[in-house]
């Protein structure tokens, strides 16, 4: 489970992060939208102990990420918008330290390797270095990390950037799974229909601030038009009017 | 449509470079303070050496001309070959490696611009560091001979096609490189042919052995060291025509035939390369972008002699896969040859010492090499601390997040990139200063005494590094830029700080010691109270260096996050 209460975010004067606070309960899959520079990013940074929000409390699954990082640590994943990784590692070196800072055995870390390797279909790539990985295998590749170690939630920025048509549905099937034994699942995206697909329930940041959330029919309803497309609700709710503007200028 | 000169698309770089100049940043005021007044000290040294040295050569009328022009050959031909080494590497990033090159590639620029604006850009970043270097010295030379304004004006034009020509030619052997071999491959052979280069260019000049000149009974070999010393300058290289256009300035004589010989050189070298490029870059550009299955070595053996050690798994791990990522980058490991060609030179120095000339003043004088030694030995360790141990975190790079989210803590992990620094640098430098001392036979209580000294040096000045890299990250940057920047420099002038205090705090006590050796009688103040003292403070002084350092760097690492 995450719960984040209060959260606020400064760099300076800016506030990227202003008092959100939401809750992700095992086994559901929560969707975290908003336009570009709305805050998403720092939130879910923050839940991965990247970045000290300013005020607030981070609790994952029971443990506060303030007082104690590494068992909060310890029971999350996290998978980033970008799949940075050591580029002179191969797959299975890199998935071997990984696991390792996770406390992993060596015995059982070796099989845990293979099945996700397998899971995510990079089996044959397991000896090969990063550095000649496409952008959408290191996506995949950091997802395997992200689940080496059985997390009981998972924090996603953007998942389906990179990844082939085959890729986005195995990782959707592999999301959906785990949503199915109990993990709890933050997951930013700007595709909604993704969200629309995968979510149980949607929170939508302007601003730095939550400016509705529900279940994908509960924010149908909030965009109070008569489309009931989640990309239609979503432009009115975030001021979707600028795309007028595109057409007229083109 | 209007199509812009050529000099439009070095636009970006201009523009970047006023923005970072205009946007202030905290730090900016102290970073050009020691890096203005780093450069400032070195161009005045570099001015006043060639002023004092060139002035010297006066006394000795035609071989002082002589000399001064054999010294400009030498100088240029140096400059030469650092001039074709930087245009290969750079212009390997520049034509085919860059970023921005998706951008340029892909707009309706015609090849020659593009050729042009990449050429020029090649030429100012390989060779903005010879101008700066050359500038003083010729400045001290043109003083000393009183040389007229037009030798100053004749220096520009002599170095600006004396820097196109070996500009040319190594991005001349990029392009041929490329084409045979993908730009990613090239530049793992080019860095290891470079570095291979140096170590020789090294063992070579020491081979030639200078100090020959110090022995009177040599002085009949005075013309065959001559001989050896003019044997590369040919009239046929681009060193040779600069060298003598300058040396004519001097005089207020003008060189044309020379100065024609490299204006039309370099250009005619521009015109070719140009018509080459037009033809053979798009494809060498094509092959760079192939991204086929990495070579590498597997290192199987990494693993299993980690597991020897008796170190936390977390540790483990941390180990192997900072030692794996170091062994598979060329860039990285192959900066060892041209450090193992120093360290056979620096061995090599000590056993060819002739400390017997001085037959009644030989015991005290090895043991004062000793501490010379133990100064040498400091500042290996301050170099291969500043090019390895510095850089270790931010070569975690954009990489960084996993760790940051993984449950172990920044004190842990900085603890491990300093046990990975410290084992090797602490071996190393160990080695050389007893191998050194063995070679000069020092006193036994000197040995132990510098042996502490360098096993203390190696404690506080890997933790320094690991402290101060971990204060001044750049995760983005390249480690060999990394060393050079500003965090890199303090650490390094606070690195020579200490190192002179342990010297002094070791060389006082064993001077006392040995000039009671020497007189056989006891001198006052009482040497053992003393060394004690001074191993108190040595050993107080290591201690605080590395743990505050530590300390230092992992609150650092903790305020990322802010």
């Amino acid at each position: 489970m995450i719960a984040i209460r209060d959260l606020v975010k400064h760099y300076g004067r800016f506030a990227a992060v202003d008092g959100i606070s939401l809750e992700v309960h095992p086994g559901e899959i929560h969707g975290f939208l908003g336009p570009n520079g709305a805050g998403k990013t720092t939130t879910l940074r923050m839940i991965a102990g990247l970045a000290k929000p300013t005020a607030g409390t981070i609790v994952v699954n029971g443990h506060d990420l303030a007082a104690d990082p590494d068992a909060a640590k310890m029971s999350l994943g996290y998978i980033p918008d970008r799949p940075f990784i050591y580029e002179k590692l191969t797959a299975g070196e890199f998935l071997a330290f990984h696991g390792a800072l996770y406390g992993l055995e060596a015995g059982p870390l070796e099989a845990r390797i293979a099945d996700m390797l397998a899971l995510f279909e990079l089996a044959r790539w397991k000896d090969e270095l990063v550095e000649s990985f496409s952008h959408g295998m290191k996506q995949r590749l950091v997802m395997c990390a992200a689940f080496l170690h059985r997390p009981r939630a998972l924090v996603v920025d953007e998942p389906m950037v990179g990844l082939d048509p085959r890729g986005a549905r195995l990782v959707k099937g592999v999301f959906r799974a785990m949503s199915a034994r109990g993990v709890a699942m933050l997951m930013s995206t700007h595709t909604l229909e993704v969200a629309q697909e995968m979510c149980d329930r949607i929170s939508i940041i302007q601003k730095g601030r939550i400016i509705a959330s529900g279940t994908v029919d509960e924010i149908r309803a909030m965009g109070g038009g008569g489309d009931d497309r989640l990309t239609a609700v979503f432009l009115r709710l975030t001021g979707g009017g600028a795309l007028q503007e595109i057409d007229e200028a083109l | 449509m209007t199509v812009r000169p050529f000099p439009h698309l070095l636009l970006p770089d201009l523009l970047g470079a006023r923005n970072r100049a205009r946007r202030g940043e905290r730090g900016d005021l102290r970073r050009a303070l020691l890096f203005g007044g780093i450069g400032l000290t070195v161009g005045l040294a570099l001015y006043e050496g060639s002023y004092w040295v060139t002035g010297h050569l006066l006394d000795y009328a035609e071989l002082g001309d002589y000399l001064l022009r054999l010294g400009l050959s030498w100088l240029f031909l140096t400059f030469l070959s650092f001039l074709a080494f930087s245009g290969i590497v750079t212009a390997l990033s520049t034509f085919f490696l860059a970023d921005d090159l998706r951008l340029l590639m892909a707009a309706p620029i015609a090849a020659r611009r593009l050729f042009h604006a990449r050429f020029a850009r090649t030429l100012l970043q390989a060779s903005w560091m010879v101008v700066i270097f050359l500038a003083p010295v010729l400045a001290g030379i043109g003083r000393a001979r009183c040389a007229p304004a037009a030798f100053y004006g004749a220096a520009l034009l002599t170095i600006v096609p004396f820097s196109m020509i070996p500009v040319a030619a190594g991005t001349a052997a990029t392009l041929l490189l490329v084409n045979t071999c993908p730009a990613r491959r090239a530049r793992d052979i080019l860095v290891l042919m470079g570095l291979l280069f140096a170590a020789s260019l090294v063992i070579l000049l020491r081979m030639i052995r200078p100090e020959q000149l110090l022995r009177v009974e040599s002085l009949p070999d005075l013309t065959s060291f001559f001989a050896s010393l003019q044997s590369p300058i040919t009239p046929l290289l681009p060193s040779f025509w600069a060298g003598e256009t300058l040396f004519a300035a001097l005089a207020g004589r003008p060189d044309w035939v020379h100065a024609a010989a490299l204006w039309s050189t370099a250009l005619a070298a521009i015109v070719v390369l140009s018509a080459a490029s037009a033809r053979w870059h798009f494809a060498g550009y094509s092959r760079s972008q192939d991204a086929p299955r990495a070579r590498f070595t597997r290192l199987a053996a990494v693993a299993p002699l980690a597991r020897l050690l008796p170190i936390a798994p977390v540790r483990r791990q941390l180990l192997i896969k900072d030692l794996k990522i170091f062994l598979r980058d060329v860039s990285q490991w192959s900066q060892l040859l041209l450090l193992l060609a120093l360290v056979l030179l620096y061995l090599y120095n000590f056993s060819v010492l002739d400390l017997q000339r001085i037959p009644y003043m030989s015991g005290f004088l090895k043991n004062l090499y000793a501490l010379v030694n133990l100064g040498l030995a400091g500042l290996v360790m301050a170099t291969l601390c500043v090019r390895f141990v510095f850089p270790a975190v931010s070569a975690e790079g954009a990489a960084f997040w996993i760790i940051r989210t993984s449950p172990i803590g920044l004190g842990d992990f900085l603890w491990s990139k300093f046990w990975t620094g410290f084992a090797p640098v602490f071996a190393l430098t160990e080695a050389l200063t007893l191998a050194a001392n063995r070679f000069l036979g020092v006193d036994p209580v000197l040995e132990a005494a510098t042996s502490l000294a360098v096993a203390l040096l190696s404690v506080a000045l890997v933790g320094l590094a690991t402290g101060m890299g971990a204060r001044y990250p750049r995760f983005g940057g390249d480690p060999g830029q990394v060393a050079g920047s500003y965090g890199g420099v303090a650490f390094m002038i606070q690195a020579v700080l200490l190192v002179i205090v342990m010297m002094a705090l070791t060389g006082w006590p064993a001077s006392v010691y040995l000039l009671r050796q020497i007189r056989r009688a006891a001198a006052p103040p009482p040497v053992w109270p003393l060394a004690a003292l001074c191993a108190a403070a040595a050993i107080a002084l290591s201690l605080w260096v590395w743990l505050a350092s530590m300390r230092s760097g992992v609150r650092a690492l903790e305020r990322l996050a802010d």
